[in-house]
């Protein structure tokens, strides 16, 4: 390839990239580094003054209550995680490996959810787990005691959270798969290797990228979770998210908002990076780097 | 042998029925919200009480018509915006060399790491103090469509990783000019890609409540009017459109089994 050809490949490279990259950048990367400004700023009654300081940090950070509530919100979503990822990875290896002609049609299925609002989806599973609600009244019928734990708890927006973001983890998981060499596992077979063997060697570090992917889609949402927990958590169930759009709703202090936006957009980039951390580009076929 | 034909059988039964149950718990609330909007009361649907108020109130109702179409506008603006952007950044990226790519997927993946509570009160903030725009559904559909862009990339960039772009030289050789390559050769074996993009983008924005909520201003949509039914309990139109949206939804994969099953499109996949 001569020194001209590769010029022009990098200028159409340029030419087609940057447009969606700009449109990031501004609509995304420069909101998140104003609010980081407005964080050292002061609101009086809706508006943001430029008075430089440090108060919103010093009341989030000593304050027990707002740590409890990003404890809370933190352990919650690696719990909600984890467990995405255990029921999610043989559901996406089933999809990928025999769905046949239908895996695509499959796959939307698990997306079609999210036509209905959050809100009726949330509301309709308090109202299938509720004390009134379809699960434990029928429970009650056949003369049992209710399950009180999944009414209004942790536990309920655990599932909550499960229900609404299983379909990222699947999705990602079965991308992954996609592009996933299913003779390799024949291959190792042939060479003696029980299945088990064959997965964790083969199959598991060759779509690790798939998953780290899967599981940060499910972390950073649950994380910032704010609409499932005021619905499904009852009263001790707020969450730093919840707490946060309270700042941009009720209160209007928006300067002490950007600073917990600040904190968790801290947390979650911190979990991001442990996570990337592991992924071995090299090792992982999802990226397409062999061309 | 024998036992490794067991254990074959055994996991892909396991898996499978997972996977039915995966669907019996994501549909389980979509069924619910279904049999409320037939019935009398929504806050105590047991014992059942059929009624087709919520259908009728929905009829007349003007602000349900309104939010449905401000949902629509969204969700179809930010998926044009989300399935341009990503069509042209994942075949950039497929196609050619740059010491730049790397730097370039990671920009366009990196709405997917930040939460939807964020984007949505960042943009907020962004809009009113530095860019002087106001909320309505033009900076929603473009706060949405940072999300969605993201998504739409991902799955670009999966569908397309093993599509061979040597085609297209090929089709450049003989003398097709880029335009007519893209319409002839590209865009046949692409578009099972793009329209799952556009797909997911279209379902992400259009039902998006936490990056729309602080974008929108005053504008309606059906999930800022269900937060704002609320306060007065959830009226009954709420589950009766939900229930018709669904409808239309399921018809769509009903039609799209059809044409699998008898092999008219295959969307993308290779016997």
């Amino acid at each position: 390839m001569t020194g001209k050809r590769r010029l022009k490949e990098h200028t159409r490279f340029l030419l087609m990239a940057l447009p969606g990259a700009l449109f990031i950048f501004v609509f995304l990367l420069l909101p998140i580094l104003s609010i980081i400004v407005f964080s050292f700023w002061r609101t009086e009654v809706y508006e943001l003054y430029a008075d430089w300081n440090l108060d919103n940090y010093r009341v989030l950070l000593t304050e027990p209550t707002y740590m409890i509530f990003l404890w809370r919100s933190f352990t919650t979503a690696v719990v909600v995680a984890f467990t995405c990822l255990v029921f999610g990875w043989p559901i996406a290896y089933f999809i990928a490996r025999y769905g046949g002609r239908y895996r695509l049609l499959m796959i939307l299925a698990l997306a079609a959810p999210f036509f209905t609002g959050i809100i009726l989806r949330v509301s309709a599973l308090q109202g299938i787990m509720g004390p009134v609600g379809a699960f434990n009244m029928v429970l009650m019928t056949f003369g049992m005691q209710p399950i009180e734990i999944i009414m209004f708890s942790r536990v309920a927006t655990g599932i909550g959270l499960v229900y609404l973001y299983m379909p990222f983890m699947v999705t990602a998981i079965y991308l992954s798969l996609l592009n996933f060499d299913f003779e390799l596992l024949e291959v190792a077979k042939i060479n003696g290797a029980r299945p088990w063997r064959a997965f964790i060697e083969i199959t598991w570090p060759l779509n690790w990228m798939g998953t780290a992917i899967g599981l940060i889609l499910v972390f950073v949402p649950s994380m910032a979770a704010s609409v499932t927990p005021i619905f499904l958590g009852g009263p001790n169930g707020a969450s730093f998210g919840s707490v946060l759009g309270k700042q941009f709703g009720e209160t209007g202090t928006w300067a002490f908002g950007s600073a917990m936006g600040v904190i968790l957009f801290a947390v979650s980039s911190l979990v991001i990076y442990l996570v990337w951390l592991s992924v071995d580009l090299q090792r992982s076929g999802f990226t397409g780097k062999e061309a | 042998m024998r036992r490794a034909r067991t254990l074959d059988v055994l996991s892909k039964s396991g898996s499978g029925a997972l996977l039915v149950l995966l669907y019996v718990f994501l549909y389980a609330p979509i069924a619910y919200i279904i049999y409320t909007s037939f019935s009398k009361n929504i806050a105590w649907p047991f014992p059942p009480q059929l009624s087709l108020r919520g259908y009728e109130l929905l009829w007349v109702g003007r602000t349900y018509h309104e939010a449905l179409y401000n949902s629509l506008t969204l969700g179809i603006g930010s998926a044009v915006v989300c399935t341009l952007f990503a069509t042209i950044g994942s075949i950039a990226v497929l196609k050619y060399r740059s010491r730049w790519r790397r730097l370039i997927v990671i920009t366009y993946l990196c709405p997917l790491f930040v939460a939807n509570l964020l984007i949505g009160i960042s943009s907020l903030l962004f809009n009113r103090q530095v860019l002087n725009l106001p909320g309505n559904i033009g900076s929603a559909i473009i706060a949405n469509a940072v999300h969605g862009t993201a998504f739409a990339f991902l799955i670009m960039l999966a569908q397309m990783v093993r599509y061979d772009w040597r085609l297209d030289d090929a089709a450049m050789v003989f003398g097709a000019r880029p335009l007519r390559c893209f319409w002839e050769i590209t865009l046949p074996n692409t578009w099972p890609a793009m329209l799952g993009a556009f797909v997911i983008s279209f379902i992400l924005a259009f039902n998006n409540l936490e990056i729309s909520f602080y974008n929108l201003g005053a504008t309606q949509t059906l999930p800022s009017t269900a937060w704002g039914s609320l306060r007065h309990g959830l009226g009954p139109e709420l589950p009766a459109l939900a229930a018709l949206v669904n409808g239309v939804v399921f018809l769509a994969f009903a039609v799209m089994y059809l044409l699998m099953r008898y092999r008219i499109v295959s969307f993308g996949h290779r016997e």
